[in-house]
């Protein structure tokens, strides 16, 4: 595993300049007579452009070793600074990878029905931005409304579960069978059921997120180590405070665990929702009436948009996780 | 027991150095091993002994190949480390048993004689031999965590012993047990010892253990990692639990913890 | 998990939640049908409660009328509109899914843990893709591998492949990394290649990572499946019911193929369970 970093420098630097050298020949080839090799010359530059990403990534997580690796034998070394420059390397990757499908596409002359190249997409991203914030809007409402109402159910019922023991038997083995069915089919059911307006959606991931969070915090609450349980009672606690004290810091890292897989899942749902009905704005709408007119740049825009949300959405909860749970054994190193 | 001209296992002035950086970017040096000198004849049965930080784990590390040593140097029957370990020429007890979690019990202790390409008659006699003799023949079905501590830990030098090593490495095998396991499990590799005339060198940190299984205990103490005394165990054999309750056992017992009491008063003049 | 002593509650709660049916139902249909009979429609109820129960297009259909449309839609089961049927299909495009996804990211994890430049370059996008809606991308992923001319379940199963490759990547190469360092110790100890330390070390402790991956990803590429076969509406699936009965706005079908959608999730992640207990016999918690 403990590849050396100098070595790595060098297969990655003979790697770039491989795939350059083919790059080049390649589409100087196809620009002479495109007719034979076109086939061909697409797979093989595909090719030739992995091994340029594998020498890019090579090269750059060298450095990266040689920069970092005499301080971060030391675990506890690790400051911001550090992890951005180890970071680099996914960096540099992303930056040469949409370099290289431009350049591949604008070679070959691939048409915006089938792939667009990223300047297409940023360019069709300034174009229509009213037309994208709107489409944001709508479904960060849907998505939004419909998380903190699925939590706070989920959270609510939990408790229920946690202080009624026939709930628990009663109700948790559906909880569990809930949460394998696929929100696809619940969608349209329920966006029939109650109009093509945004409740319907918001509707739909709050039922996406409320198993998660239900499952997770009962869990929390529940499996309280047994010792500390008789800790409290040696204090004679009245359940109330064993409530505060006790139950519920233990379930916190379990809430919030849940609360981070429902961001991913907020949106998901909130999306396939508008695949089934909307009233004419939303990141699922766009996607697919863009993909049913072919235009595939503004379904990339709207899917780059979902990404990026998805990302602030999920790292909003790790932070306010880190602010209430500093505490837990996660976050030592 | 010293009938052989020249020794087993010879170490000669090894030391063991590690460098690391401190997070404020200063260089630490942390002696693990300081100018180490051990000789082991064929058919001994030799305990490391000594606090955490002495450098016995170290010591076994070094002697097979785990870890290479800053300077100094070691021969085993001759050879480098690195050879010894590449002819296969010693079994590896852990401190945890470390067993394949996906694998029987049977198949636990074919797995060396499997890397080592032995045919599936001969890895299959030989298993059945070990687990007889470490006497667990009734649970080679069963997966690993269907057994107790002792009895995983049992199926590890079952495993070692499998390819029939002249050497046996053991790195505080019994430590996670309790007293009357591990009391037990001290009875049954003397008599295996007994019976197979390997040499084995064995870590501990308990002095009843080291008294009881050596024919010599080397005493070692920390800060820097250092051999103190080698302490020789002139107790007659068989040994049993009797032995455990001789006067001459608890006179060794006591000069073993004296040297390590002395080996402590040395931080005190750093 | 004793079920006997879970059975009176889960009873006691399953007949609530039935009983709760009626009255949700009768709120959500009941305004509907006072209105139809207020434009003056010509239906064979009278009161508008009455109706409520039998609308052509109910908000939410009365137990009588799913009855009634399950043997209408259930059966035959190998007829092509059956639920049991394009089930079926969309099951199979899941298992494919899975099986190409995991293939891929075994390959991957591979790399990931052989190489640190790999590692180091990729896993970051891989761990940051957990937390990004990828099922956007199906529909145009459906459209797209349509206009090269893959048809027919793989492109379905492509799509679903995608959609767990992700957990599988990273399940796999955590399980890779696994092993404790004195099992890594004792391979060496035996000179064991590394190849030989990969096959009887590294791949066997991967094999619960990766159960664990399927569990997270199945309903995941269940979900693509349904997605991308109601994109390109070809082929047999539940997703091309959906769209389809969506379009119709017939609210009794498209019920059904909620509940069939649900028992094949269900079933799913249980042939994923039982796969597990086949496969990793060697487990404590089976």
């Amino acid at each position: 595993m403990a590849t050396k970093p100098l070595n790595v420098l060098l297969f990655g630097t003979a790697g770039v300049f491989i795939s350059l050298l083919g790059m080049i020949l390649v589409i100087a080839n196809h620009w002479n007579s495109s007719e034979v090799w076109s086939g061909l010359s697409v797979v093989l530059s595909c090719v030739l452009a992995l091994v340029g990403l594998l020498g890019v990534g090579g090269v750059s997580s060298g450095v990266v070793s040689l920069l970092v690796a005499p301080r971060a034998k030391d675990k506890t070394g690790f400051d911001l600074g550090l992890s951005m420059i180890s970071l680099l390397p996914a960096i540099l990757l992303a930056v040469v990878a949409v370099v290289l499908v431009e350049a591949l596409i604008h070679a070959f002359q691939i048409p915006v029905a089938q792939i667009p190249a990223p300047t297409a997409v940023i360019q069709k991203f300034l174009e229509s931005r009213q037309v994208l914030w709107r489409d944001t809007q709508t479904t960060l409402l849907e998505a939004g409304i419909g998380y903190v109402i699925g939590a706070s159910l989920g959270i609510l019922m939990a408790i229920l579960v946690s202080r009624y023991q026939f709930l628990n038997k009663g109700l948790m083995p559906y909880a569990t069978i809930f949460s394998s069915i696929p929100i696809v089919a619940l969608a349209p059911v329920i966006v029939k059921a109650a109009g093509l307006e945004w409740g319907s959606k918001a509707a739909v991931v709050a039922i996406t997120i409320f198993f998660p969070v239900l499952v997770n915090t009962a869990r929390g609450l529940l499996e309280v180590n047994p010792l500390t349980i008789d800790l409290m009672r040696s204090y004679a606690a009245d359940p109330r405070r064993v409530f505060l004290d006790l139950r519920i810091p233990n379930a916190l890292p379990y809430i919030f665990n849940a609360l981070k897989i429902s961001t991913t899942l907020a949106l998901i749902g909130a999306i396939v929702a508008e695949f089934f009905g909307s009233t004419g704005s939303g990141l699922g709408f766009r996607i697919l009436v863009e993909t049913g007119q072919a235009s595939f740049d503004s379904v990339w825009a709207a899917i780059n948009i979902a990404s990026f949300l998805g990302i602030v959405f999920y790292n909003l909860a790790a932070l306010l996780e880190r602010r209430v749970t500093g505490w837990h054994v996660s976050f030592r190193e | 027991m010293t009938n052989a001209i020249s020794p087993l296992v010879a170490v000669n002035d090894v030391s063991m150095i590690y460098r690391t950086r401190a997070p404020n970017g200063e260089a630490l040096e942390t002696v693990a091993l300081k100018n180490a000198n051990l000789e082991i004849n064929q058919g001994e049965f030799i305990s490391l002994i000594g606090p955490s930080g002495c450098g016995k784990t170290t010591l076994l590390r070094l002697l097979a190949d785990l870890i290479q040593p800053t300077s100094g140097s070691i021969g085993i029957g001759g050879k480098t480390p690195q050879q010894a370990r590449e002819a296969r020429a010693y079994g590896y007890v852990f401190q945890a048993p470390a067993l394949f979690d996906w694998r029987t019990v049977m198949g636990n202790v074919m797995l060396p004689l499997e890397i080592m390409g032995y045919n599936l008659a001969d890895r299959k006699a030989r298993a059945e031999n070990m687990l007889a003799l470490v006497g667990l023949e009734k649970f080679s079905k069963n997966f690993p965590w269907q057994l107790s501590g002792g009895m995983q830990q049992r199926v590890s030098i079952a495993r070692a012993l499998a390819f029939e090593p002249q050497l046996l490495f053991m790195d505080e095998p019994f430590g996670a047990l309790d007293e009357i396991t591990r009391e037990n499990l001290n009875l049954e590799l003397l008599r295996l010892w007994r019976e197979t005339g390997k040499t084995i060198i064995f870590v501990t940190h308990s002095i009843p253990e080291a008294v009881f299984l050596s024919t010599r205990v080397v005493v070692m103490t920390p800060r820097p990692g250092k051999i103190e005394k080698i302490v020789n165990v002139d107790l007659p054999h068989p040994r049993d639990f009797d032995t455990r309750e001789s006067p001459r056992f608890f006179e060794i017992a006591t000069e073993i913890r004296e040297s390590l009491r002395h080996g402590h008063g040395y931080e005190g003049n750093e | 998990m004793t079920r006997s002593r879970n059975f009176v509650p889960m009873l006691v709660v399953g007949v609530v939640l039935i009983a709760l049916y009626f009255p949700i139902m009768l709120l959500a249909n009941y305004p509907a049908a006072a209105r139809a009979l207020q434009r003056g429609a010509v239906l064979e109820c009278k009161t508008a409660l009455e109706c409520s129960f039998d609308m052509r297009s109910p908000i939410i259909p009365a137990p009588a009328q799913l009855l009634i449309g399950f043997s209408s839609l259930y059966f035959p089961p190998t007829s092509e509109t059956s639920v049991p049927y394009n089930a079926f299909f969309t099951g199979l495009e899941t298992l494919s899914g899975l099986l190409l996804a995991s293939i891929v990211g075994l390959g991957l994890s591979v790399l990931l843990v052989a190489s640190r430049a790999f590692e180091r370059a990729l896993l970051p996008w891989l761990v940051a893709s957990q937390t990004v809606p990828i099922i956007a991308i199906a529909p145009m992923l459906a459209v797209l591998l349509g206009q090269y001319g893959v048809e027919g379940w793989i492109p379905k199963a492509i799509i679903a492949a995608y959609i767990a490759f992700f957990p599988i990547a990273i399940g796999v190469s955590k399980g890779l990394r696994s092993p404790d360092p004195i099992q890594v110790d004792l391979m060496k100890t035996y000179n064991a290649g590394s190849l030989q330390t990969f096959a009887k070390l590294r791949f066997p402790s991967s094999i619960p990572y990766l159960f664990t991956a399927f569990k997270v990803s199945v309903t995941a590429a269940l979900i693509g499946a349904i997605i991308s076969e109601s994109a390109t509406i070809s082929g047999a699936g539940l997703g091309k019911m959906l769209s389809e009965n969506s379009r119709a706005s017939d609210a009794v079908g498209l019920w059904l193929v909620m509940i069939g959608s649900a028992i094949l999730g269900i079933l799913l992640v249980s042939i994923v369970g039982w796969l597990e207990r086949v496969v990793t016999p060697w487990q404590r918690n089976h």
